[in-house]
């Protein structure tokens, strides 16, 4: 009798004490956890040209990095409070799901299947890519429907792949895919006539193009095949987290748009007597508040970051980091100058 | 009838063969039609082959150069290797801090000095050495690589090491000189020979808790800042990881293999089940399993970190592999070993450890380099999970802006390296081989 009572409060106990560590651990939210760790986690991919990459000190660079910065600046007024987690894409998910990265910020592309199965919540678009072809100039191949019957060099598992095989089909083109692991491999086999033409995001082919030997013997063809909107994501069901994110980006967007670069805003924040400027950088109203963060968050940014158009000619654009794409008119120039980029109003 | 001449045959010259570059040519390569065939062939596809490399890789490389670009301005055909001599840290060292290297090398020659013993004359109690260094240098070694705070724990092993190394050296140098061990040499210095034995142990014991004790204290100063394990990486993450897997693998192997032999039914089924588990599976499934799936059973909050949860799946895959190979080497001893160490009176652990695991270890040295060599090699796969051992550093250099595109110089530089390493392992074994062979000469 008294041996069942025991066991049973033991078990009574056990299982409070089990409740009891899952809601404290449910209460704490993705800010909190961050904060209390010290530095934020934020996932890359392996190295890829343009959006993440290390350089020869170690450091890590790219397009990508100043998300994962420019979120540890919002949130500890440091960017480098901040480990780079480089996971590749078969885990990516699974990494963020059990906790492992607080964030997402690489070369993943925003679709519905991912954002609505996988638990996890698509942000702003930093880089708006399409696949295109590239081919060799003497071809005299001026458009992608020229290219009937060609053999054409692609890295495999990639969607990639999967367009080019429905556009192919679509325009009854019969092209046949040679599919290579890395990507260095499949540009070399185009280069020494493997392949009449090599297919990839428009983004690393201008990439790769300008490490050709002689890139003026290339040229991209004006066909863009799908939409690659590539995208922060982070863990579906914690709003305050998704907004922090969210909005570290369009802070980003949002001082391009309003003329606010690294280099003046310190003396914006100080003289300037636009409404816009004076709101973002927490000088009038307390838009600070709803994300939880200092009054500086968007000030911390854009002083260490700097604002996107920037970050994209230091990384994507022609900086001595840089991959050289061009980005005038093209659909990740601002709204106001007939891209993409937009952000909504920061009032 | 017998023939017998009085005057000697005249002297003949040694053979051709013997005598002249020549002759030795053609006796071995040109003595039929179709080996001169073959000879002429193979020479060809030797010669095209070196030339292409020595003109791509030596003749028109570019050793000094700022960017790819600049390569190519330079020499459009030749090799780049301007990337990867910009790149030598990050392939050695990894992500780590670059003003901290010296740690790194400090844990390298500490190593060296430890290990040199066991390749010294007249050193005794080799096999104690050698199990310091497996026991005790990993903790040294573990907080000069990571740094950060230490516990009581890591305290007392640092210290423990610190003293060990300390006395190995002076061990060695004794050794050297005088043909004896260090116990012998300070008991020898205080006096004491006649000492009765008791007495002696004594005394050795209080030398070693006064050492220790002053070691403790020089310790508790010194202090490292942390380095991150995600800044570790390079031949130096490669070496850590594989280092550990070898230095646990053999342990780990005895035992497994000695508890699959076992007459005790549980200990036998659960190391088959085990070892027949790890065996089936690949390595990469193993690291998956380990990095993805394992935080997933654990309690939220509890973080194991990439790195041990890589080098514990590595330690227990090479475990299960060793455990067959000391497990083959088992059983090439004849029963008559182990009834002849019954007769004498050994236990099971004598007839193991005194007998029969010195010959089977013996025979199996070509077969457990052949492992360590494979699990060197094998270390590369944890770049796939991401880690930037040396393989993913050197697969980095193409996406670095700088270096666009450049792939093979690294991979070549790589294969190089790699080479070196095993081809060095493999001579050791070779050299070990001779050296303990003292029988069946073949």
């Amino acid at each position: 009798m008294k041996f069942t009572t025991l066991l049973t409060s033991v078990a009574a106990l056990a299982v409070m004490a089990v409740a009891g560590t899952t809601t404290a651990s449910a209460a704490d939210s993705t800010l909190e956890i961050v904060k209390k760790r010290g530095h934020l986690r934020c996932q890359v991919g392996p190295p890829s040209p343009g959006y993440y990459n290390l350089d020869a000190k170690g450091d890590w660079y790219g397009l990508d990095v100043q998300t994962c910065r420019a979120v540890a600046a919002a949130i500890f007024g440091d960017p480098n409070k901040l480990e780079i987690q480089s996971i590749s894409s078969q885990l990516r998910f699974t990494s963020l799901a059990n906790g492992e990265s607080d964030l997402l910020s690489r070369t993943a592309t925003w679709t519905m299947s991912r954002d609505t199965q996988l638990g996890l919540d698509f942000l702003q678009p930093n880089f708006y890519d399409g696949q295109g072809f590239t081919v060799h100039k003497d071809s005299g191949i001026t458009s992608a429907l020229e290219l009937k019957g060609a053999k054409v060099c692609v890295t495999s598992g990639t969607t990639t792949e999967l367009n080019l095989g429905d556009y192919s089909r679509a325009n009854n083109l019969n092209i046949s895919a040679v599919t290579f692991e890395d990507f260095n491999v499949r540009d070399e086999t185009y280069l020494n006539g493997g392949c009449d033409a090599v297919t990839g995001d428009k983004s690393s082919m201008a990439g790769n193009l300008a490490a050709f030997p002689v890139p003026s013997d290339h040229i991209i063809l004006p066909e863009t095949l799908s939409k690659e909107p590539l995208a922060p994501a982070v863990r579906h069901g914690d709003s305050q987290w998704r907004d922090i994110v969210s909005w570290s980006v369009y802070a980003m967007i949002n001082a391009e748009e309003l003329g606010v670069t690294s280099k003046n805003v310190e003396d914006l924040r100080a003289n300037s007597d636009d409404v816009n400027i004076r709101r973002m950088l927490g000088v009038e109203g307390n838009l600070h508040e709803g994300l939880g963060l200092s009054k500086d968050w968007a000030f911390s940014i854009i002083k260490h970051i700097g604002n996107y158009g920037e970050n994209y000619e230091a990384f994507m654009g022609n900086g001595e980091q840089g991959i050289g794409i061009p980005r005038k008119g093209t659909t990740n120039a601002l709204w106001t100058q007939g891209g993409l980029m937009y952000s909504p109003p920061m009032r | 009838m017998a023939i017998i001449t009085k005057e000697k045959t005249t002297a003949r010259a040694a053979p051709l063969s013997d005598k002249s570059l020549i002759g030795w040519l053609r006796l071995n390569l040109f003595n039929s039609v179709f080996n001169t065939i073959l000879t002429v062939v193979t020479v060809y596809i030797i010669y095209i082959t070196v030339e292409g490399l020595l003109v791509w890789g030596v003749i028109d490389a570019v050793w000094i150069a700022d960017t790819r670009r600049a390569c190519f301005a330079i020499s459009l055909d030749g090799a780049c290797w301007a990337g990867v001599v910009s790149w030598l840290d990050n392939i050695f060292y990894g992500r780590y801090p670059r003003e901290e290297l010296w740690r790194i090398n400090l844990g390298g020659l500490l190593l060296v000095i430890w290990m040199a013993p066991l390749w010294l004359p007249r050193v005794k109690a080799k096999v104690t050495i050698g199990l310091t260094t497996v026991f005790l240098y990993p903790f040294l070694a573990g907080y000069l690589f990571a740094g950060g705070d230490k516990g009581l724990f890591m305290q007392i092993m640092i210290s423990g090491a610190i003293l060990c190394l300390v006395g190995n050296t002076l061990h060695a140098f004794i050794g050297v000189f005088t043909g004896k061990g260090l116990p012998e040499f300070l008991i020898a210095l205080l006096g004491k020979k006649a000492a009765p034995e008791k007495s002696q142990r004594n005394i050795l014991l209080g030398i070693l808790a006064v050492c220790f004790a002053v070691v403790y204290m020089l310790q508790m100063g010194a202090s490292f800042e942390t380095v991150s394990w995600t800044k570790w990486g390079g031949l130096f993450l490669t070496l850590v990881i594989s280092g550990i897997g070898i230095a646990s693998a053999l342990p780990g192997g005895i035992i497994l293999a000695l508890g699959r032999r076992s007459k005790l039914p549980i200990i036998r089924v659960l190391s088959t089940a085990f070892i027949e588990l790890f065996r089936s599976v690949p390595l990469i499934t193993v690291l998956f399993m380990a990095t993805t799936m394992f935080p997933l059973f654990m309690p939220e909050g509890f973080v194991l970190n990439k790195l041990t949860q890589v080098i514990i799946a590595v330690c227990l895959f090479n475990a299960c592999y060793m455990a067959e190979t000391v497990r083959a080497g088992l059983q090439a001893i004849p029963q008559g070993q182990y009834e002849g160490a019954h007769t004498i009176g050994l236990g099971y652990w004598g007839t193991m450890g005194f007998i029969i695991m010195p010959q089977a270890l013996k025979h199996m040295i070509p077969n457990i380099v052949g492992s360590f060599i494979g699990l060197l090699k094998d270390t590369t796969l944890v770049s796939i999970i991401g880690l930037f051992d040396i393989l993913g550093m050197l697969r980095s250099i193409s996406r670095d802006a700088p270096w666009l595109g450049l792939h093979k110089e690294p991979l070549v530089f790589g294969a190089m390296l790699f080479f070196l390493i095993c081809f060095a392992m493999s001579k050791y074994s070779r050299r070990l081989e001779v050296k303990l062979s003292t029988d069946h000469k073949h």
